[in-house]
C-alpha cells in the first residue's frame, strides 16, 4: 500500500484516494473534432515511468490534487493542487462541505 | 393543528432506558466504565464553507487540521480546506449560525445547520487509541494526533472526521460521519471496543461548559 | 519408552503442569510448554506424516515451525506445525493424508515405482485423452497431502489493527533484540516481532554463557518503555512504503489478527535457516538437522536418538555432537566436513535409521543421524524490499545486495561474527534505524526540519567466516521434503531442457510446497548448478514473495468492514415488516407485503414512500447556474425562484449518466437532486468539474442527501393529505402548481421544504425534512391520513408506477451507450449552449440516424410479461432490440414494458417479435407513448 502525499492532508494511504486518470488538456469542445476528441476521451500514454495524474482524496479533504508518479517504483515525487486554481492569496476556492463520498460514505 | 410536539431522533438507537430531553430521544443509561461511548447526535452542528484565509477564517481562529473551543463553548472544528464544523449545545444551531453569520468576509460564505445530516459519537477512555486502531489507519500518537488534532479519514471503511478532543485529562475522541451511517459506525465501535470493555454512555447536555 | 530428559537450563517446558492429549487414537502424556512433536518425541514417537508423493514415513527434520514432516490435524483445524504448536489438555491430533494408516500406508507403494514419480510425471502422464481429466483428477486428490478442512463455517474471531512503530524488527533472536533496544533508547517506537514463543532465538538452546547473554538481553527488552514485543508472530511480507502485513498468533481473546504496520524503518533480523544435505535416505526418520538436536535436548528435554553419527561442517554440528554426548545419546562418530568426511547414505526403512555409510566405506549402525552443514539466509523480507541477493561463495551463502534506506539488517543475515560482535553491530543497526524513523516522521508530519539532525551511524561490517559449500553429497536424494522432488528430478528437468531456476521450480515444484523454499530453495540451486556446470551466483534464486509462512483465509478476510445505510424511517419500516431490498450500501423497503395493492392504493387513495436514498445537494452562490448549464445537457439561467426542473447530465462521452430534478429555492440557493446511486458520482463530477476546471466560479455545494428524510405523497388525496398538516404554504393548485417548489412547515417541524413532481404520474409532493423529524412526519401522515386510506409502498410499488407512466430508469433502461437521443430527449439537448459536458459526442449523436430507440411495448398477450432483457429479434436470428423493463400493471390489468427496438421498428402500433429467454417467440406491438397511463399528464398536473 503506497502513501500518497495529498498537499493538504499529508501522506495517507492510496486507498483513501480513487485514481482519476492521467493529467490531459481537454480540447475545446466548439472547436474540436472527431479524432481529437475521441483521443482525448480514450487515449492514455501510459508510460513506463513517471506519469502525472490527477487523484481524488475521498476519504479526506475532498479535494483533487495532481501527482507525480513513477509507474515502477510507485514512488511520487512531488504533489500540488490542480494547476487551475486561483493565483496565490486569492483562497476562494469552490469546496464541497462533504463529510461522506455520499454515495455510500464508504471508499473501497 | 399539530398536537404532538415533534421529537427528533438520533440515526443511532438509543440504549434503553430511554428518555427525551431537549427534544431529543436519547439514552438515559449512565455508564462509569472506563471506555465509554456516548451518542452525542442532538449537539448543535453548524457547517461553515468559507474562503481559507479570510476575515471569517481569522475570526474563526482554527485552521484545517485543528479543533478549538471559543468563548462561548464552542467547538470549533478545521474540517477541510476553507471548511469548518462548529459543535455546541442542543438548540443552539441558530445562535451560532448567527454569531458566524454576522463577520463579513469578501469571499463567499455559506452556513449550514448540519445538525440533521451528521452523526455524532464521543469515545472516551485511556484504550480509545487502542479501539481506534482496529478501524483506522491514522497513527493515533501523541506526537502525530494530539489532543486538538482533527481530520478525515476512513473508519471502519466509513469516511469520518475524528477529533482528539480529551476531556478532564482523559483521551476522547468525537467521530462525525454522515447521519445515514450512524448506527453503522457506533456498531463498528462497540465491536472494535469489546475487548476493551467498552460501554454506552447516555447523552447529557454539556451546559455551560461548554461541548 | 521414554525419551525425557533431566531437567536442562533452558527448558521451557513446565514439568509441574502435566497432561494428556490424543495422537492418533491413543492417549499422550505432555508438559506445559512442550510442542504437539516433542511431546510425542519424547514417548519415543519417530513418524509424524507420510510425505507428499510417495507417502514416505516422515519424522522430525527442523523441529521449528518450518518442519515438513510434522503437518498434523489438531481437532478441526488442518496442517498445524506440530513443531510449532504447543500442544493443550485434551487436544486431539491425528496424523494427515495417511490410509489406512500412519504405520502402513498403501500408497508407500509409490516409493518403490518412484522412477514413474519422476519431474513432470503428472504433466506428461494425464494429458490424454482429455475426457479423462475429470477421472484423473479424483484420482490423483485422493494422493494429495493436507488435511481436512471443517464442512461448517468458521466461528472463530479474526482480528485487524493498524501500527505504525517507528522501527519494526522482524526476529526476536539476540541482534534483533539488541537492535530493538538501541532504537528504544535512541527514541523509538519499536514492534519487536518474534516467531516463536519467546525472545532469544538461537541463544536459548546454548550453553551457559549464551543462557546468561539471553537473560540479559530479555532484562534490556524488559525494560524498555519503547518496545511492543509481538512473540508467536510473524512478519508476512513488506510491500511499498513500507507498510508490513504481521499476522499475530499469541492472542488470548481472538484466533489471529493482522496487523497493518507502517514501519518508518524495518530491521530484517530472521536469523538463519539451517540447511539440509541431500543424500540417499536423508528423509529417513531419525536424519535431523542439528538445531533440531539442540532444540529438542535443550529446549524439551528430550533425548532425540540412543545411538548417533554427526554429520558436521560447523560449530552447530560441535555443539550438538557436545549435548548428544551430554545427554546420554552414545555418539558413535562424528564426520568433520571441514576435514574432507562426508556421508554417503542412510540405510533404514519404515521405522528409521538404522545405519550410516561414510565415504571412507564405513558402515555406522545408528538410529541418528544429525547434520550440520550450513546456513539459509531468510533473504524474503529483503528480496520485499526490492533487493536481490548475491551469493557469496567464501560464507557459502546469500546476502543482500542493494536495500532502500528503510530497510536495514543485523545478526546471521548481515555476517558472522562473535555474540558480541553480532549484538554490537546489531545496537548500531538499531540506533542508525531510529535516526532514519525521525527523519521519516519529519516527513510524515510535514517536512519540519529538526534543529540538530543527528549524522548517520558508521555500522561496521560484519566478518564473513569461511565455511564449506555443502550441499548434495554423493548420492541422490529429496531436496524438496513437501513436495517430494529429488535431486536427480532437477537433473531430469534439465537435460529435458528446463534450464533457468524458474523454470525448474514451475516444472518439478520444486520450493512450491509448505517449506516455500526456505529449506530446499538453495539445494535446488546449487544442484541446478551443478547439473549446468554453471556457478551458483550465475544460476540466481527464485524470487520470495509474501506471505513468509502460510496464512489462513480467516485472519485475511478478518472483520469485514461494509458501511450500510438506513433512512431515518428505517425502525417505522422495520416493524410494519417491509421486505428489504439492498440498493448499492442503502437498505430500503422493497414493498411491505403486496406491491400491487400499494401501486392501486396510489392510484386511488394516496400512498407514501421513502425516498431518503435520493442523492441531494445543496448548491449556493452566484454561479451556480454556470455549474447546471455544464453538468446538464439541457438550459439552466433561466430557472425562476420557487421552480423545479428536471435535468439529464451526460459524461463527455455523451452517454446519458444520471438524471434528476433541481429546484431554485432563493435567488442564490439551489437543491439538486440525483439518482440514489448517481449521488457519489455526480458529487465527485462535480468536486472535479469546480476544483480542476473552473476553480474561480463562486459556488458551494454540500451533500445534503441524508440531512433530509425525503418522502413522497403521491395519489389523488395527496393534497388533502397534506392540506392537514402544512403550514405556511397555500397547497392550492394555482399557488403551487407542478414542478414547483415552496418551504413551510410540515407536522410542526420548520425548515422543510416540498416540490410536486410526477414520477408516479399521480398529483404528489416530495416533502424533504430535516432528518432527525423524518420518523416523526412519516408517522404523523400515517396517522392523519387513516380516514383516507393513506398507505406506505415500496420501491417495487414506485418501479411499476413509473413503468405505467413510461419513465426510465437510468442504468435500468439505459446502459453505457444510451444517449439523450435514444431515449426521446434529444429535445432537451441545447446545442447552442457554449459548453456542457459530453457537448461534441451530443453534437454528433444528433446528426446520426439508425440507433436503437427506447418505445413503450405491450406484448399482446396480456398476461404475460417478459422477463427483462428477452431479446426483441427479426427474422432467423438478428437482434434488433431487448426488453429493458417489464411488469404486470395493477392498474391496465396487463403486462406493460420499456425497451429498444430499431429506428425502422418505433411506429405506434409496430408489430415486433419478442424472444423469451427460453427461446419461444411471442408477439408485441409498439405503443404511441413511453406512457401506458395517463399519457397526456393531466392526472400529476391536477
Amino acid at each position: 500500500m503506497i502513501l500518497l502525499p495529498c498537499p493538504y492532508c499529508g501522506p495517507r494511504n492510496v486507498s483513501e484516494f480513487r485514481y482519476v486518470g492521467e493529467v490531459s488538456e481537454r480540447p475545446d469542445p466548439n472547436e474540436t473534432g472527431v479524432e481529437e476528441w475521441r483521443t482525448f476521451l480514450y487515449t492514455r500514454n501510459n508510460p513506463v515511468g513517471w506519469t502525472t495524474e490527477t487523484w481524488f482524496h475521498s476519504a479526506g479533504c475532498r479535494q483533487h490534487l495532481i501527482a507525480e508518479r513513477h509507474t515502477m517504483t510507485n514512488e511520487v515525487r512531488a504533489s500540488r493542487l490542480p494547476e487551475a486554481q486561483l493565483p496565490e492569496g486569492q483562497e476562494e476556492r469552490a469546496t464541497g462541505g462533504n463529510v461522506a463520498g455520499d454515495g455510500g460514505g464508504a471508499i473501497y | 393543528m399539530v398536537e404532538r410536539a415533534p421529537v427528533a431522533r438520533s440515526p443511532i438507537a438509543p440504549a434503553p432506558p430511554t428518555t427525551i430531553e431537549y427534544g431529543w430521544e436519547i439514552s438515559a443509561r449512565s455508564s462509569d466504565a472506563e471506555l465509554k461511548i456516548t451518542d452525542c447526535t442532538p449537539l448543535a452542528k453548524v457547517l461553515v464553507l468559507a474562503p481559507m484565509y479570510g476575515e471569517l477564517a481569522r475570526a474563526l481562529g482554527v485552521p484545517f487540521g485543528r479543533a478549538a473551543r471559543d468563548t462561548h463553548g464552542t467547538l470549533v472544528v478545521g474540517s477541510g480546506p476553507g471548511e469548518w464544523l462548529l459543535l455546541a449545545a442542543p438548540g443552539t444551531n441558530q445562535a451560532v449560525g448567527k454569531r458566524v453569520e454576522v463577520v463579513q468576509d469578501e469571499g463567499l460564505v455559506s452556513v449550514f445547520d448540519a445538525t440533521h445530516g451528521r452523526a455524532l459519537i464521543r469515545i472516551t477512555g485511556p484504550r480509545t487509541p487502542d479501539l481506534l486502531a482496529k478501524v483506522c489507519a491514522i497513527d493515533f500518537a501523541d506526537e502525530v494526533t494530539p489532543d486538538g488534532a482533527a481530520f478525515r479519514s476512513s473508519v471502519a471503511k466509513l469516511v469520518t472526521d475524528v477529533v482528539r478532543d480529551d476531556s478532564g485529562g482523559a483521551r476522547s475522541y468525537l467521530l462525525h460521519c454522515e447521519r445515514s451511517s450512524g448506527q453503522y459506525l457506533f456498531d463498528a465501535l462497540i465491536d472494535a471496543g469489546d475487548e476493551f470493555g467498552i460501554e454506552v454512555d447516555g447523552f447529557v447536555d454539556p451546559g455551560d461548559r461548554g461541548v | 519408552m521414554s525419551m525425557r530428559l533431566d531437567h536442562r537450563p533452558g527448558e521451557v517446558i513446565d514439568r509441574q503442569r502435566e497432561f494428556t492429549f490424543t495422537w492418533n487414537g491413543e492417549e499422550y502424556p505432555a508438559y506445559g510448554g512442550d510442542t504437539i512433536i516433542s511431546a510425542l518425541a519424547a514417548c519415543g514417537e519417530r513418524i509424524f506424516s507420510r510425505s507428499f508423493k510417495y507417502h514416505r514415513p516422515r519424522g522430525l527434520l527442523t523441529a521449528s515451525f518450518l518442519d515438513p514432516g510434522c503437518m498434523v490435524q489438531v481437532d478441526d483445524e488442518p496442517n498445524v506445525r506440530g513443531a510449532h504448536r504447543r500442544v493443550e489438555p485434551g487436544m486431539v491430533v491425528s496424523p494427515q493424508g495417511v490410509w489406512p494408516s500412519l504405520e502402513y500406508d498403501v500408497k508407500s507403494a509409490n516409493g518403490a515405482f518412484g522412477r514413474f514419480l519422476s519431474a513432470g510425471f503428472y504433466y506428461k502422464t494425464f494429458i490424454k485423452p482429455r475426457r479423462l481429466w475429470p477421472v484423473y483428477r479424483r484420482m490423483l486428490r485422493r494422493f494429495s497431502a493436507g488435511g481436512t478442512v471443517s464442512a461448517s463455517p468458521a466461528q472463530d474471531y479474526f482480528d485487524k489493527r493498524y501500527a505504525h512503530p517507528d522501527v519494526l524488527v522482524a526476529g526476536g533472536g539476540p541482534a534483533g533484540m539488541a537492535a530493538a533496544v538501541a532504537a528504544a533508547r535512541a527514541g523509538a517506537q519499536v514492534l519487536l516481532v518474534e516467531e516463536e514463543y519467546e525472545l532469544g532465538g538461537y541463544l536459548r538452546w546454548g550453553d551457559e554463557a549464551e543462557l546468561a547473554a539471553l537473560r540479559a538481553l530479555r532484562e534490556e527488552v524488559a525494560s524498555s518503555p519503547g518496545i511492543e514485543v509481538m512473540p508467536n508472530s510473524v512478519v508476512e511480507g513488506r510491500y511499498d512504503d513500507n507498510w508490513v502485513a504481521v499476522m499475530q498468533r499469541d492472542l488470548s481473546h481472538v484466533e489471529e489478527r493482522l496487523v497493518k504496520a507502517r514501519a518508518k524503518t524495518l530491521v530484517v533480523a530472521p536469523g538463519l535457516i539451517e540447511r539440509p544435505y541431500v543424500f540417499e535416505g536423508n528423509d529417513t526418520p531419525g536424519v535431523i538437522l542439528s538445531t533440531a538436536a539442540r532444540r529438542l535436548i535443550n529446549l524439551y528435554a528430550v533425548k532425540p536418538g540412543e545411538r548417533a553419527v554427526v554429520f558436521s561442517a560447523n560449530e552447530s554440528g560441535d555443539a550438538a555432537a557436545e549435548d548428544l554426548a551430554r545427554s546420554g545419546v552414545e555418539v558413535a562418530r562424528v564426520v568433520d566436513a571441514r576435514r574432507g568426511g562426508d556421508i554417503v547414505r542412510v540405510k533404514g526403512g519404515g521405522k528409521g535409521v538404522r545405519a550410516v555409510e561414510c565415504s571412507d566405506g564405513a558402515e555406522i549402525e545408528c538410529d541418528l543421524l544429525v547434520t550440520a552443514v550450513g546456513w539459509t539466509a531468510p533473504t524474503s523480507l529483503i528480496n520485499m524490499a526490492g533487493d536481490r541477493p548475491v551469493y557469496n561463495e567464501r560464507a557459502a551463502r546469500f546476502f543482500s545486495s542493494h536495500l532502500p534506506d528503510d530497510v536495514l539488517t543485523c545478526g546471521g543475515i548481515a555476517g558472522d561474527g562473535t555474540l558480541e560482535e553480532l549484538i554490537e553491530h546489531a545496537r548500531a543497526t538499531g540506533g542508525e534505524a531510529a535516526r532514519r524513523a525521525a527523519k521519516t516522521a519529519r516527513r510524515l508530519r510535514g517536512g519540519i526540519p529538526l534543529e540538530s539532525e543527528a549524522p548517520p551511524a558508521e555500522i561496521s561490517e560484519l566478518p564473513l567466516y569461511e565455511h564449506p559449500a555443502l550441499f548434495r553429497g554423493k548420492t541422490h536424494g529429496i531436496v524438496d521434503y513437501s513436495e517430494d522432488v529429488t535431486s536427480k528430478d532437477l537433473v531430469t528437468a534439465e537435460k529435458e531442457g528446463y534450464d533457468s531456476i524458474e523454470l525448474v521450480k514451475r516444472y518439478t515444484t520444486v520450493t512450491m510446497g509448505p517449506a516455500q523454499g526456505k529449506l530446499e530453495s538453495v539445494n535446488a540451486v546449487a544442484i541446478m548448478a551443478e547439473t549446468t556446470g554453471r556457478t551458483i551466483e550465475e544460476t540466481g534464486t527464485t524470487v520470495w514473495r509474501p506471505p513468509y509462512s502460510p496464512v489462513t483465509l480467516g485472519a485475511l478476510a478478518g472483520r469485514i468492514f461494509e458501511p450500510v445505510r438506513y433512512s431515518p424511517m428505517q425502525p417505522w419500516h422495520e416493524i410494519r415488516g417491509a421486505k428489504p431490498l439492498v440498493a448499492g450500501a442503502w437498505i430500503r423497503p422493497d414493498h411491505y407485503g403486496d406491491p400491487a395493492s400499494e401501486v392501486l392504493n396510489v392510484r386511488e387513495n394516496v400512498g407514501i414512500i421513502d425516498v431518503t436514498p435520493l442523492g441531494k445537494f445543496d448548491l449556493r452562490g452566484p454561479d451556480v447556474p454556470k455549474l447546471l448549464n455544464h453538468l446538464y445537457v439541457n438550459r439552466w439561467d433561466n430557472l425562476e425562484e420557487g421552480r423545479v426542473r428536471y435535468g439529464v447530465m451526460c459524461l463527455e462521452d455523451g452517454v446519458v449518466f444520471d438524471d434528476g430534478v433541481t429546484g431554485r429555492l432563493g435567488p442564490e440557493w439551489y437543491v439538486m437532486t440525483t439518482t440514489s446511486s448517481g449521488a457519489a458520482g455526480v458529487g465527485e463530477w462535480i468536486d472535479n468539474w469546480l476544483q480542476t476546471a473552473h476553480p474561480g466560479w463562486r459556488i458551494h455545494v454540500t451533500p445534503v442527501t441524508t440531512a433530509y428524510a425525503s418522502i413522497n405523497v403521491a395519489g389523488p388525496k395527496s393534497r388533502e393529505l397534506l392540506l392537514r398538516l402544512t403550514e405556511g404554504v397555500d397547497l392550492s393548485p394555482d399557488a403551487f402548481p407542478y414542478m414547483r417548489v415552496r418551504e413551510g412547515r410540515v407536522a410542526g417541524v420548520e425548515g422543510c421544504f416540498m416540490w410536486r413532481l410526477g414520477f408516479t404520474g399521480e398529483l404528489s409532493y416530495e416533502v424533504h425534512v430535516p432528518a432527525a423529524y423524518g420518523l416523526h412526519v412519516w408517522e404523523t401522515l400515517m396517522q392523519r391520513g387513516a380516514d383516507l386510506g393513506v398507505g406506505p409502498f415500496g420501491v417495487e410499488a414506485q418501479r411499476i408506477l413509473r413503468l405505467e407512466k413510461g419513465h426510465f430508469i437510468v442504468g435500468q433502461d439505459t446502459d453505457g451507450l444510451t444517449g439523450p437521443y435514444d431515449v426521446g430527449l434529444g429535445r432537451m439537448v441545447k446545442l447552442d449552449k457554449d459548453d456542457f459536458t459530453g457537448k461534441p459526442e451530443l453534437a454528433w449523436q444528433s446528426e446520426i440516424n439508425g440507433r436503437l430507440q427506447l418505445v413503450g411495448l405491450q406484448p399482446h398477450d396480456g398476461s404475460l410479461v417478459p422477463p427483462e432483457a428477452s431479446q426483441i429479434v427479426e427474422g432467423e436470428s438478428e437482434i434488433v432490440g431487448r426488453i429493458t423493463s417489464s411488469r404486470m400493471s395493477p392498474t391496465l390489468g396487463r403486462s406493460i414494458c420499456l425497451g429498444f427496438v430499431a429506428e425502422h421498428l418505433t411506429t405506434p402500433g409496430t408489430k415486433v417479435v419478442v424472444q423469451l429467454p427460453g427461446g419461444e417467440r411471442v408477439p408485441a406491438s409498439v405503443t404511441p407513448h413511453h406512457a401506458h397511463y395517463d399519457p397526456e399528464g393531466t392526472r400529476q398536473r391536477g
